[in-house]
């Protein structure tokens, strides 16, 4: 293992950005390209943002938990949240489900984790809380220079 | 997260959006946002995403819920300026075709064209 680290807030949406800018940190010694990177920012802002508002509805004293690896050039993380939980994981995850249209969320947030990780995984049991642990490989810069050059 | 909202050639509100658009900053600008359109009547929105440096689903519930606003009026919304990863995000959410590749001044031309002329 190259790095790990752990990061817990509480469920309060300012905490965001600070999961974003915390995370950034952590793959900063990868090289991302500014597309991995912003596709990384979202998954993590996307994950971040339902156990605040879905799994705690913002209650200020739920704690987020962050686990995060480095192994190479993947990194692996869980954002985690001891909530109320998915009732349903499969029927969350259909694009443009929300339990919550009155509050203008898209539905979107699963499709776009799915589509910007390697691979992805949930986790959630009623009144239990919610995992959601997913992967992503970011390309050596190397690499692409080599292919270039042939 | 800042905004800033214009109203052009009557009926086009422009709003160029600036930072980073999560779900802590829609709630902070949506009824802003909201209460300024609903000052005039308008034909057209558009979204210039240009100095946006993040936005992930919550952008898409904005823009959508404006596009709901707008539905009895006919309103068209247009966005330019969207980073790569946004134009996936908005193409996997079903508004990839609002997304124009014009500048703010071609748009605003554009729509002018079709509204005041043919």
């Amino acid at each position: 293992m190259d790095n790990e680290m752990t990061l817990s807030f509480i469920a309060i949406s300012e905490n965001e950005g600070l999961a974003r800018m915390v995370m950034t940190s952590f793959i900063s010694s990868l090289d991302p390209t500014i597309d991995e990177l912003a596709e990384f920012k979202t998954i993590v802002s996307e994950a971040v943002t339902n156990a605040i508002i879905h799994g705690y509805e913002e209650d200020g004293e739920g704690i987020v938990t962050i686990r995060a690896k480095r192994n190479g050039q993947t990194i692996t993380m869980t954002i985690s949240d001891e909530g109320r939980g998915i009732p349903n994981v499969e029927q969350a995850m259909e694009p443009l489900y929300t339990s919550k249209p009155e509050r203008e969320r898209s539905g979107m947030g699963f499709t776009i984790m799915e589509s910007f990780s390697d691979h992805l995984s949930v986790w959630s049991e009623p009144q239990k809380g919610t995992s959601i642990t997913f992967s992503k490989e970011f390309l050596p810069i190397q690499s692409n220079l080599v292919l270039g050059e042939r | 997260m800042k905004h800033q909202l214009l109203f052009v050639e009557d009926g086009i509100a422009i709003i160029r959006l600036r930072g980073e658009l999560d779900h802590h900053a829609t709630q902070l600008i949506r009824d802003e946002i909201s209460q300024s359109l609903y000052r005039g009547t308008l034909r057209a929105i558009i979204w210039n995403l240009k100095e946006l440096h993040f936005m992930d689903s919550a952008g898409i519930g904005l823009i959508l819920g404006r596009m709901r606003d707008f539905v009895p009026s006919n309103g068209q919304t247009v966005i330019l300026h969207p980073s790569e990863t946004m134009k996936k995000i908005f193409q996997y959410s079903g508004l990839g075709s609002y997304v124009w590749p014009t500048t703010e001044e071609e748009t605003i031309a554009e729509l002018g064209g079709i509204f005041n002329g043919q």
